[in-house]
C-alpha cells in the first residue's frame, strides 16, 4: 500500500511539472533573445513585445519601461529572476495595483517571451519602441 | 386644541406636503444649495457653475488670505473633487480606500468616520490613478460612490449605512471614480472602464431606498439606451432630427457595441424646470480606430435625458469615430446666455477634443463650436450646420493605420481639458477654464477584447504644445456666446484642478506644482498664491461659518497627469518620472493628502 502511494505521488509530481501547467513555471526555456540593429528580434521575443503592448503595461511602467506609477522594469530586471516574474504576472501585487494576468490567454502563452523582451530592454540590447522580425525588410 | 392634536395635525400636513415634492427638487438639498454659507453639492449647484455669491473675500483683500486650518485625509494618491459643507459640518472624502469623515467646523474634531471594505484588486483595473471625485448630499444622507462600484448611502448624522447598491463588476474591468449626483428624488451615478471595453451607462436610484429607477446605456439597442427612434432628436443638417431606429447598433460593426465604452465618469447637470439631466459619454472602447469601423454612437456624446424616466430627449455626438481618446465626459454647464441678442437657455461644454461647445439645452440645437486652444489641429473647425468636425487627415490615426505612428497631434489624449471642471461667473458671463496645452504622438495597434483585461491598443507619447516657453497649460476666460478666449494666463504645467468663481470678482484654481491661486475674473491678474505641500488636482470650494468666509482645496497630486508621481520617484532624469512632459513635475512636488482651508485673518 505504502509503495503504491509513493508511486502515485511521484507520477503526480512528474505530471505537475509538465510544460503546459497553468500556474507552475515547470520546465522553463533559457532566456535567449536574439536582436539585430537594436530593433529586429526573433519571433518569440517579438511575441513578447506584442504582449507588452496588448496588455497596456506602459500605462503603469512607462512606454520605455522606465517606470511611472509602477516601478522601472529596466532597473528591476537587473535582478529579477524568471520565477519571481512568473509569480508577479500570475498573482499580481494587488495592494500596489499590479494586476493578476492569470485570466489572459496571451500572458499564459507568452509570459516567457515577455520576460525575454523585458530582459533585452533592461540589458540595453533591445531598443524601446516598435520592433520587427529579424528577417523583416 | 390640545398638544397631541396639534402634533398629529402637523404631522399630517407635513406628510401631505412631502408627497407633493416627490417629483421635484429634494427640498432639503434645494434649501441648502440656496444658502451660500453651505457648499452642499460638488459644483455648488445643479448647473455646474462652481460659483459662490459670497464676497467677503474679494479682489481688494484676497491678497491677505492665510491658512485657517488643515486636515490630513490619511491617504496618498490623487485627491480630486472637494469636501461638502452643510451647516456646521464638513464632509471630506479620500482616494481609494474612499474614507469619509464628518468634521465639526467648530473645533475640527471628527464626528464620525466611514471606512469602506473594498477588495484591493480594484486598484489594478483603475486606469488613471485611484481618484474619487467626491460625495453628494440629499434627503439626510451622504452618498459615496466607491471604487468597487458600490454606491453607499450614509446617515449624515451618524455615518451609519442606510442602503447600498452595486453598479458593476470589477472583474469585468468596471470601477467608479465619479461623484454621485443628487437630482430631485434620485441619486445618479455612472461607471468607469473605457480602457477595459466596459459598456457605459448612467443609473438613477431612488434616494430613499436605493432601488434602481432606470438605467440608460451609452451603446446598443434602443430599449437599453432608453432612446425613442422618433422622439429622441439629434442636431444634423441645420435642424433637430429624430435619431431613427437602432442609431447606435447601426454605427458599429457586428457586436462591437457590447464592448463599446461610452463610460460616464464626469460631472452631470440638471435643469429642474425642464427636468432634464445632462452628461457626456467616453471613448468607444479600443483606442485603435481601424478595428471598430462606424461612427461608434453614442460614444463621445452629450445626452439630455428626462430625470424621471431616463428617456433621451436629445443627443449630440462631438467626435464621431474617435481616433484619439477624446472622451466626452467633461462637465455640462447650464447657463442662460445672450447669444445674438437673444436670451438662450444654453449648455456649455469644454470637450477633451479642444472645442468649446454651446448648445440650446432645451432643444439640443448646436449654436457655437470653437477651439479653446488655438493649437488644436486634429480638426480645422466644426461645421455648425452638420455638427461635424472638419477633420485634418494629417492627424488621423485611422488613416495612418495600425502600427504607424502619427506625430504631433493636438491636443493629446488627455485633451485641451480633462475632468477638471470650469467655473461660470454670472456677473460677467465668462467661463473660467483650467486647460491643458499638450500634444502627442499616437500609434494604434490591433488588440483583442477579453473581459476584465486592458482593451486599449495604442502607444502614446505626450509633450508640451507649441509655444516659446514650454508651458503645458493655460487658465483662460471664455466667452461662450462668441466662442472666443477673453484672456489667457499660462501655467508651467496643465491646470488640473477645478476652478471656483465668487461674487468677490475672484476666481481660484490650483496648479500641479501645488499652488492655490486667486486671479481677478475681469482680466486674469494674479492677486494671491500659496504653495501647498503637494500638487493640486482637487476643486476649490468656499463656505461661510459664523460669519466668516473660507476657501479650501485638497492638496494631493495624482490623476492621469500626475500619475508618475504616485511611485514616489526621486529623479527627474531623462526617461524617468511622469508621463512625457510631466516628468519635470518630479522637481516640484511629491505625493500628499491634506485639506487646506484659508481665510482673511481677523
Amino acid at each position: 500500500m505504502k509503495g503504491r502511494s509513493i508511486l502515485v505521488l511521484s507520477i503526480a509530481l512528474v505530471a505537475s511539472s509538465a510544460p503546459f501547467a497553468q500556474t507552475d513555471p515547470g520546465q522553463m526555456k533559457p532566456v535567449a533573445y536574439k536582436v539585430v540593429d537594436g530593433n529586429k528580434v526573433d519571433n518569440d521575443t517579438l511575441q513578447g513585445w506584442r504582449t507588452w503592448r496588448a496588455l497596456a503595461c506602459e500605462r503603469c511602467h512607462g512606454a520605455k519601461q522606465e517606470g511611472l506609477v509602477g516601478p522601472s522594469l529596466v532597473d528591476a530586471f537587473k535582478t529579477l529572476d524568471k520565477n519571481e516574474f512568473h509569480r508577479t504576472v500570475f498573482g499580481g501585487r494587488v495592494e500596489k495595483g499590479m494586476p493578476d494576468f492569470s485570466a489572459s490567454q496571451m500572458m499564459q502563452k507568452n509570459w516567457e517571451n515577455l520576460f525575454a523582451y523585458l530582459k533585452g530592454r533592461s540589458d540595453g540590447k533591445i531598443n524601446p519602441g516598435d520592433l520587427q522580425a529579424i528577417d523583416a525588410k | 386644541m390640545n398638544l397631541r392634536t396639534l402634533v398629529l395635525g402637523l404631522a399630517v400636513v407635513a406628510t401631505a406636503g412631502l408627497n407633493s415634492y416627490v417629483a421635484q427638487a429634494d427640498p432639503q438639498l434645494d434649501t441648502l444649495i440656496k444658502n451660500p454659507s453651505n457648499w452642499a453639492a460638488q459644483a455648488g449647484d445643479y448647473s455646474n457653475h462652481r460659483y459662490s455669491t459670497l464676497k467677503q473675500i474679494n479682489e481688494n483683500n484676497v491678497g491677505k488670505l492665510q491658512v485657517a486650518w488643515t486636515m490630513s485625509t490619511g491617504v496618498l494618491r490623487g485627491h480630486e473633487g472637494s469636501p461638502l459643507v452643510i451647516g456646521d459640518t464638513m464632509y471630506i472624502h479620500s482616494p481609494f480606500p474612499n474614507k469619509v469623515i464628518a468634521i465639526n467646523l467648530k473645533d475640527q474634531t471628527f464626528i464620525w468616520q466611514y471606512q469602506p471594505k473594498q477588495d484591493q484588486q480594484v486598484i489594478s483595473v483603475m486606469c488613471c490613478d485611484t481618484v474619487n471625485r467626491g460625495l453628494a448630499y440629499g434627503d439626510g444622507k451622504i452618498f459615496l460612490q466607491q471604487a468597487d462600484t458600490k454606491l453607499v448611502a450614509l446617515d449624515a448624522k451618524t455615518g451609519d449605512v442606510v442602503w447600498s447598491a452595486q453598479n458593476g463588476d470589477p472583474k469585468k474591468g468596471e470601477t467608479n471614480t465619479n461623484a454621485p449626483h443628487v437630482f430631485g428624488d434620485k441619486v445618479l451615478t455612472g461607471i468607469s472602464g473605457g480602457e477595459f471595453g466596459v459598456r457605459g451607462r448612467l443609473i438613477a436610484y431612488n434616494i430613499k431606498d436605493g432601488k434602481e429607477v432606470w438605467k440608460a446605456y451609452s451603446t446598443g439597442p434602443d430599449s437599453e439606451m432608453l432612446m425613442d427612434a422618433q422622439q429622441t432628436m439629434t442636431w444634423t443638417d441645420g435642424k433637430m432630427t429624430p435619431v431613427g431606429a437602432d442609431s447606435s447598433i447601426k454605427s458599429w460593426q457586428g457586436d462591437q457595441w457590447k464592448y463599446g465604452g461610452g463610460t460616464t465618469w464626469g460631472w452631470y447637470a440638471w435643469d429642474p424646470k425642464l427636468n432634464l439631466v445632462y452628461y457626456g459619454t467616453g471613448n468607444p472602447g479600443t483606442w485603435n480606430p481601424t478595428q471598430r469601423p462606424g461612427d461608434n454612437k453614442w460614444s463621445m456624446s452629450i445626452f439630455a435625458r428626462d430625470l424621471n424616466t431616463g428617456k433621451a430627449k436629445w443627443v449630440y455626438q462631438m467626435t464621431p469615430h474617435d481616433e484619439w481618446d477624446y472622451d466626452g465626459v467633461n462637465e455640462m454647464i447650464l447657463s442662460d446666455l445672450n447669444i445674438g441678442g437673444k436670451k438662450v437657455p444654453a449648455i456649455v461644454h469644454f470637450d477633451r477634443n479642444g472645442f468649446g461647445y454651446t448648445l440650446n439645452r432645451e432643444s439640443g440645437e448646436l449654436l457655437v463650436a470653437q477651439k479653446y486652444d488655438p493649437a488644436v489641429n486634429w480638426a480645422d473647425s466644426v461645421d455648425i450646420k452638420s455638427g461635424l468636425p472638419i477633420r485634418n487627415a494629417s492627424y488621423s490615426t485611422q488613416q495612418a493605420g495600425p502600427d504607424h505612428n502619427v506625430k504631433g497631434i493636438c491636443p493629446a489624449a488627455l485633451g485641451s481639458k480633462d475632468q477638471q471642471p470650469a467655473a461660470f461667473d454670472p456677473n460677467s458671463s465668462l467661463f473660467l477654464v483650467p486647460t491643458n496645452h499638450v500634444c502627442m504622438d499616437y500609434e494604434p495597434f490591433q488588440v483583442d477584447y477579453v473581459s476584465g483585461q486592458p482593451f486599449v491598443g495604442a502607444t502614446l507619447s505626450m509633450f508640451p504644445g507649441p509655444n516659446e516657453n514650454g508651458s503645458m497649460g493655460n487658465f483662460i476666460a471664455w466667452d461662450a456666446a462668441k466662442g472666443k478666449i477673453a484672456w489667457s494666463k499660462p501655467e508651467r504645467f496643465s491646470v488640473w484642478s477645478g476652478a471656483l468663481a465668487t461674487a468677490g470678482g475672484v476666481v481660484f484654481y490650483g496648479t500641479l506644482e501645488g499652488y492655490i491661486k486667486a486671479v481677478r475674473i475681469k482680466d486674469g491678474k494674479e492677486l494671491w498664491k500659496f504653495k501647498t505641500p503637494s500638487g493640486i488636482i482637487g476643486n476649490v470650494f468656499t463656505y461661510q461659518y459664523q460669519g466668516k468666509q473660507y476657501v479650501g482645496v485638497y492638496s494631493g497630486i495624482g490623476g492621469w497627469a500626475g500619475i508618475g508621481m504616485a511611485a514616489g520617484l526621486e529623479k527627474s532624469t531623462e526617461g524617468l518620472g511622469a508621463v512625457g512632459g510631466y516628468r519635470e513635475l518630479a522637481k516640484y512636488t511629491a505625493l500628499g493628502g491634506t485639506l487646506f482651508v484659508f481665510a482673511i485673518p481677523s
